[in-house]
């Protein structure tokens, strides 16, 4: 079963987009603050998650919208979202601020066998973010609460359980629920 | 062709970019190989997105948006950095850990058959590349830890499996194997480890720690 974006997910992710098209072609001030305003806050709600301090995470929000002024050119809309994107800049900036590691990032360039996405499963891929978000929301908030701590809380699955006072195994199992469930709603074949 | 992958855990602490350094250089290396696992990753990155866009969004400090405008002008557009092309289809990834290709690398040997060369070492956790002539025997090991591997050149065999090019391996603290390299060519893998091994024999109990294993 593929489920049905809602009407209003899908135009926010093309209202987006244009924005960012607009600050990568003509290097639109305006876009750029209309972008910054919906997303600075998001990215630093996001690095407060992940334990950053206070003023580390304003830094690096800031410091994000910065990086998304610099790459505009490079960002392609049938990858991914611009808040998928934002994510990725957002979470390598931190790997490389806070825990003071490098990422070990695929070169785009360097894919061994030449089987990018097709422009078919591009298309899917832009739509993503919308059909997660859709999809989020229908599962039960325990399932949800595994999957946030799983991605903003930089802590071993241990750990989560302890402090959610529930045993490994049901942190597991909830996040394995969760992902199987969010797969169906990408049309993935289990 | 790839029969084995991280699973969803593993692929999500790469995408969530909670895997440490040698982990996700694990991961990294299999997608080079692998574009089933370049099309996961994509789609947990897009949960990722989702997610964040579903924050709550926190407050800013004042003045943070005329603080930003105010440095646009001064930096410039990003450069995608340029690397020099592998002459022995070395994933990019790794390059930049060996500082070359693969058929650059100063191999230490550890007996007749087999050779290695550390990469990094954080804390307790060790990359590292290893390579056994064909027949080559590891002999039965323990894990304390968990440890990552992917092939990179040639294949093994172990009581699990047949491994080749781009296929990855956990073996989780406490487990136990030996792995034997496959005819033809050497057997080259990156290796991560969380932890010591521990061998069966006399003589690799006490030549182990030497080598840092």
């Amino acid at each position: 079963m593929v489920l049905r974006l809602p009407m209003s997910a899908k135009p926010e992710v093309q209202e987006m987009n244009a924005l960012l098209g607009r600050v990568a072609m003509e290097r639109d001030r305006t876009a750029f603050a209309a972008l910054f305003s919906h997303f600075a806050p998001r990215v630093k709600a996001y690095l407060l998650r992940q334990g950053a301090p206070a003023a580390v995470a304003e830094d690096l929000a800031q410091e994000a919208l910065l990086s998304l002024w610099r790459k505009a050119h490079l960002f392609d809309p049938a990858k991914a979202s611009v808040a998928t994107w934002l994510f990725t800049i957002a979470r390598n900036l931190r790997i490389d601020a806070i825990r003071r590691e490098k990422r070990p990032e695929l070169d785009p360039e360097d894919f061994m066998p030449e089987t990018g996405p097709s422009a078919d499963q591009s298309m899917v891929i832009a739509d993503d973010e919308s059909r997660l978000r859709l999809a989020l929301k229908e599962l039960p908030a325990d399932q949800v609460q595994v999957v946030q701590l799983s991605f903003f809380a930089d802590k071993p699955h241990s750990q989560i359980a302890t402090e959610l006072g529930i045993p490994l195994g049901t942190v597991k199992s909830r996040l394995r629920l969760a992902m199987s469930r969010l797969k169906r709603a990408l049309g993935e074949m289990e | 062709m790839i029969h084995h992958h991280p699973g969803d855990e593993l692929l999500l602490a790469y995408a969530a970019g909670t895997a440490d350094e040698a982990v996700s250089l694990i991961v990294a290396t299999h997608m080079s190989y692998c574009a089933v696992c370049r099309e996961r990753t994509a789609k947990l990155e897009s949960l990722g997105g989702a997610l964040l866009q579903d924050l709550p969004p926190a407050e800013l400090e004042a003045g943070a948006l005329d603080n930003v405008l105010a440095r646009l002008d001064a930096v410039k557009p990003f450069e995608r950095p340029r690397r020099a092309a592998s002459r022995d289809g070395t994933p990019a990834v790794l390059r930049a850990y060996i500082g070359g290709d693969l058929s650059t690398v100063r191999w230490r040997s550890m007996g007749p058959r087999l050779s290695y060369a550390p990469l990094f070492k954080r804390g307790k956790v060790s990359a590292r590349l290893l390579r056994g002539v064909p027949g080559a025997d590891s002999g039965v090991h323990h894990h304390c830890g968990t440890e990552f591997t992917v092939v990179l050149q040639g294949g093994y065999t172990d009581p699990t499996g047949n491994y080749g090019p781009g296929d990855l391996q956990v073996m989780e603290d406490g487990m136990s194997h030996n792995v034997v390299a496959d005819p033809g060519e050497d057997c080259v893998n990156l290796a991560v480890t969380t932890g010591r091994l521990k061998f069966d024999s006399l003589l690799q109990k006490i030549a182990a720690p030497l080598f840092g294993f």
